[in-house]
């Protein structure tokens, strides 16, 4: 009996023991850590299922969508659901190698959020899929905004593009895998603005990932659109200014409206679709766009720094009527087709023979504009013209902008050492040597001459209020060089700008280049008395500024007035 | 002389048979609570007709009951609908002949005992080790992993309570602490250092040379049985130890039954309100995992309540095996506490991540036929024995 009572004791007390500790680890999980797993809980239950909002829409001067959106139908995949055979069915109709979706399924870190694994899929292969969705675990297809492009290359390097999220733009937690970022021109400037802030549904779903419905106690918020840019940029200029820049390989071509530095056009060729950077570029297609020559990729308007030529003959004419070291009756020693300089010889274009001032800039005469660089001297000429604006960015709202190069004394000590020579002032007074400017600079330059010593900062969003540089140049300066400007057109080197309704003001250049040909430039503004379109044409390796330049400047002017006649009429 | 049922154990069981349909019916739905109604009514039936039948009856018909209960274990083995070979079927009504065969070696093995005067010696092992094995087998190769480990605890406990001593039992087992050791060969020396100290000072040669050999041969074999497991079995087993390493794998059940049951907290998200069993995110909710889904909609006062309710039916069966002066009947109800305490013990600690996923229901609550009339069928005998307990 005694050992009855202790066997019964022992065990009792095992098991006693034994359903203890279930009842502490109940106490431990429930009571202790039963926040934790009611956070589980609700988790897991819950899938907040984000949604992309439309991504604002850009339009320019005349409400013309020039970026939109449109539907596409995307593929999303959940790592912790998905099976092998799903992913090789669905890698087939993608055409998109298994390998691939399993990277880009890795870079998302929690395998419960689905993951976009194609964008803009066909209707054979939405058709497709639906078809075996059966079969498919876990594979879901959608309807997302996707950015859409009517104008294709025509608008590509002012508005940008969008491309997919990079794994390094992941991390700082702003965007989720599949998202689409701005990535250059208004779209990378303006990226905050056009993106719009994500929506997020509370989802219910069961273990194998399966929506069951949305959860109405937890409120969803709505994605909200992007805000809409309305841009300064005309359409059907730039439309123009593609036709006319037709039959040139390079060029770049900017319009502003010189009173308010609205821009109407930026234009730069070769561009590129950027519709095609949806779909996402593959990796051969990229490099071939990157080693392309012709670079394609590059806004010329802004990035690209070309020497002026004669087009930057104005502004040391400025400089030396400002510093009240010339009038516009200066003389020196006449035009013989050269000036000898020790043993280098600076040649002319040819034989003007004696010329003021006016005549100087209306014949573009280079011997005229050497002596004057001499006269007045390298501190006299880089005080004024970096007020112009050459030599820095202007700060038009886009990505990139280029600075120029605008020399000063101590830049040519730096380069050349103590020996710089009258050789570099001389280069530097018709615009070439290691002057570089680009096209919006000159644009932007030539505005002092409509605005009284005041140079408008370009900007491409309209109502945006307008903010001037102040060069303090005199009125008096710019008023005597415009004169000469009035000539160019006249009776000079711009001749074929000249326009029957309109009076063209303007200045030719022809830029000696290391890359071949001679670029052909021009800068003109009209009508004369009150201007509302100034036009920088740059060609690259075309030819003299006058013969190329000019006339499709001139014709850009006129399809910008007449048009703006007929608005009026209407 | 007439006595009344012992109120306390047919009390718990109904209790806790009731509390397992109210939770089958959050779980399962209608259906399924309506099937196990009609079972649990059947099993009411046969513990009322068991609790009227004398101890005595069992004693005798043991072999019968026995051989019946192998035989349909070889029948499922041979004629069985589909994999793995659990059930038996008879139209629309299926049969687990591994919970009957629980109860039928519980008899068996406590007439047996009942029979010899004394066990001191390892020999007397054998016989009631063969008893248990066979059917342990033939489950095990089902295979239900799960229903033939509860025959190990039972045929211990009666053997200790037969008499055998203690050591004598451990060290006649020790081969399989051993084995299990032997996946750790750090852990199987600290063992067997253990063993031999243990031994020395047991002071019996016999048992010194045999407990070195076979704990020595089985540590050695161990490795060998293993890589000749089921993948399955293999991967519950490592999934016990690794959880969190791989929550899409066996453990995802445990990590969800946890999540499940920490859920509840102290009140529970009420009945009908469990979102974790609701969608799914629970596996086998009205069997195996029924216990995640009371935690988690009664929180830890059901847990508690439910735990005590346990606790003291298994006092009153203990409590009772002492109490009755029939060897018979006490060895059997031992054998009856040993079952249902054991698989208790079980089936919670495995939706607690306690134990590792073998796949036991849980007595009276989980939903199924076969395990809740065999549970109430042994009741019914400890009843009777209740009864007639005073009777040599």
């Amino acid at each position: 009996m005694d050992e009855e009572l202790k066997k019964f004791r022992i065990i009792r007390n095992i098991a006693l023991l034994f359903f203890t500790v279930l009842i502490i680890s109940s106490l431990k999980l429930q009571l202790i850590e039963g926040g934790k797993y009611y956070r589980l809980s609700e988790e897991n239950r819950i899938r907040e299922k984000y949604l992309t909002p439309p991504r604002g829409k850009i339009f320019d001067r005349n409400n013309i969508e020039i970026a939109n959106t449109r539907p596409g139908f995307y593929v999303s995949v959940t790592r912790a659901f998905v099976d092998e055979p799903s992913l090789k069915r669905v890698s087939t109709i993608l055409n998109i190698s298994r390998k691939t979706i399993k990277e880009r399924l890795a870079l998302q870190k929690n395998p419960f959020i689905p993951v976009k694994i194609a964008h803009d899929i066909t209707y054979e292969q939405l058709a497709e899929i639906e078809e075996s969705l059966e079969d498919l675990k876990d594979v879901q297809v959608g309807v997302e905004p996707l950015r859409n492009y009517p104008y294709k290359e025509l608008l590509f390097h002012v508005i940008g593009y969008v491309g997919e999220v990079t794994e390094r733009e992941l991390k700082n937690g702003k965007y989720l895998l599949g998202d689409y970022v701005g990535r250059m021109g208004l779209e990378k400037f303006y990226e905050d603005q056009l993106q719009g802030k994500r929506g997020i549904e509370y989802i219910e779903v069961d273990a194998q990932g399966r929506e069951l419905r949305k959860l109405s106690e937890k409120r969803p918020s709505p994605p909200i659109s992007g805000k809409d840019l309305y841009t300064t940029l005309d359409v059907a200029l730039t439309e123009s200014v593609a036709v006319y820049l037709n039959n040139y390989e390079r060029a770049a071509c900017v319009c502003l409206d010189p009173r308010n530095g609205e821009v109407l056009v930026l234009y730069s060729k070769p561009g590129f679709d950027p519709n095609l950077f949806i779909h996402g570029i593959e990796k051969t297609q990229w490099q071939i766009i990157n080693k392309d020559p012709n670079a394609p990729m590059f806004n010329r308007t802004i990035m690209s720094c070309y020497p002026p030529g004669s087009t930057f003959k104005p502004f040391i004419a400025l400089a030396g009527l400002d510093s009240w070291m010339i009038d516009k009756n200066k003389h020196f020693e006449p035009c013989r087709g050269q000036l000898r300089l020790g043993r280098r010889i600076f040649r002319c274009w040819r034989r003007h023979g004696r010329l003021d001032l006016i005549g100087a800039l209306i014949k573009s005469c280079d011997i005229y504009f050497y002596q004057l660089g001499e006269f007045l001297g390298i501190d006299t000429i880089f005080s004024r013209v970096k007020r112009v604006g050459f030599g820095s960015k202007l700060g038009i709202d886009l990505p990139n902008e280029k600075n120029g190069l605008l020399p000063d004394r101590s830049w040519f000590e730096h380069r050349y050492g103590k020996h710089w020579t009258l050789g570099h002032i001389f280069n530097l007074s018709i615009g070439q040597g290691d002057l570089l400017v680009t096209p919006l600079q000159l644009a932007c330059a030539y505005t002092i001459f409509v605005n009284d010593g005041k140079i408008p900062i370009p900007h491409l969003l309209k109502g945006d209020s307008v903010r001037y540089i102040e060069t303090g140049i005199s009125v008096e300066a710019i008023k005597t060089v415009c004169e000469g400007l009035k000539g160019v057109v006249a009776a000079g080197t711009g001749r074929l700008a000249r326009l029957e309704q309109y009076e063209v003001w303007g200045k030719t250049g022809t830029a000696q280049n290391p890359h071949g040909k001679d670029h052909a430039l021009f800068v003109g503004l009209a009508p004369a008395q009150d201007p509302k379109i100034l036009v920088c044409v740059v060609v690259e390796n075309a030819g003299h500024g006058g013969s190329v330049a000019a006339p499709i400047a001139g014709r850009i002017i006129k399809a910008f007035l007449s048009r703006e006649k007929n608005i009026v009429i209407k | 002389m007439k006595k009344k049922l012992d109120p306390t154990i047919i009390g718990c069981v109904i209790i806790l048979t009731i509390f397992g349909l109210i939770m089958i019916y959050s779980t399962g739905g209608l259906n399924y609570t309506t099937r196990q109604t009609l079972w649990f009514a059947v099993g009411i039936f046969f513990l009322l007709l068991f609790s009227q039948i004398s101890p005595r009856f069992w004693s005798n018909i043991a072999p019968i009951i026995y051989s019946l209960s192998i035989i349909t274990l070889l029948l499922i083995l041979v004629h069985h609908s589909g994999y793995p070979r659990r059930w038996l079927k008879f139209g629309s009504i299926s049969i687990q002949p591994s919970e009957f065969a629980k109860f039928a070696t519980i008899i068996m093995l406590a007439s047996y005992l009942a029979s010899r005067k004394s066990l001191k010696k390892f020999p007397d092992i054998i016989v009631p080790l063969v008893i248990t094995s066979i059917p342990m087998f033939l489950i095990f190769i089902e295979p239900d992993l799960g229903a033939s480990q509860i025959f190990f605890p039972i045929l211990l406990l009666m053997l200790y309570w037969s008499g055998m001593p203690g050591a004598k039992l451990f060290i006649f087992f020790s081969p399989i602490i051993s084995a299990a050791a032997s996946f750790s060969i750090y852990i199987w020396v600290g063992y067997i250092i253990f063993l031999v100290i243990f031994l020395y000072f047991h002071k019996q040669l016999y048992d010194l040379i045999y407990g070195l050999i076979a704990n020595i041969l089985a540590g050695l074999i161990m490795p060998v049985v293993w890589s000749s497991l089921k993948p399955y079995q293999q991967k519950r087993i490592i999934g016990f130890f690794s959880p969190w390493l791989d929550p899409q794998g066996m453990s995802w059940q445990v990590i969800q039954s946890k999540i499940a049951i920490g859920s509840g907290r102290i009140y529970g998200k009420g009945f009908l309100s469990g979102t974790q069993k609701k969608l799914a995110f629970v596996p086998e909710r009205h069997t195996d995992f029924i216990f995640s889904c009371l935690g988690e909609e009664f929180g830890f006062l059901g847990i508690v309540i439910t735990i005590m309710l346990y606790i003291y039916l298994f006092y009153r069966l203990l409590n009772l095996a002492r109490e009755t002066k029939n060897r018979f009947s006490s060895l059997f109800v031992v054998g009856v506490f040993s079952w249902l305490s054991y698989q208790t013990f079980l089936n919670i600690g495995m939706t607690m991540g306690l134990l590792p996923v073998t796949g036991v229901p849980l007595p009276f609550i989980s939903y199924g036929g076969s395990a809740l009339l065999a549970g109430l069928m042994a009741i019914g005998v400890s009843l009777s024995i209740s009864k007639y307990k005073m009777v040599y």
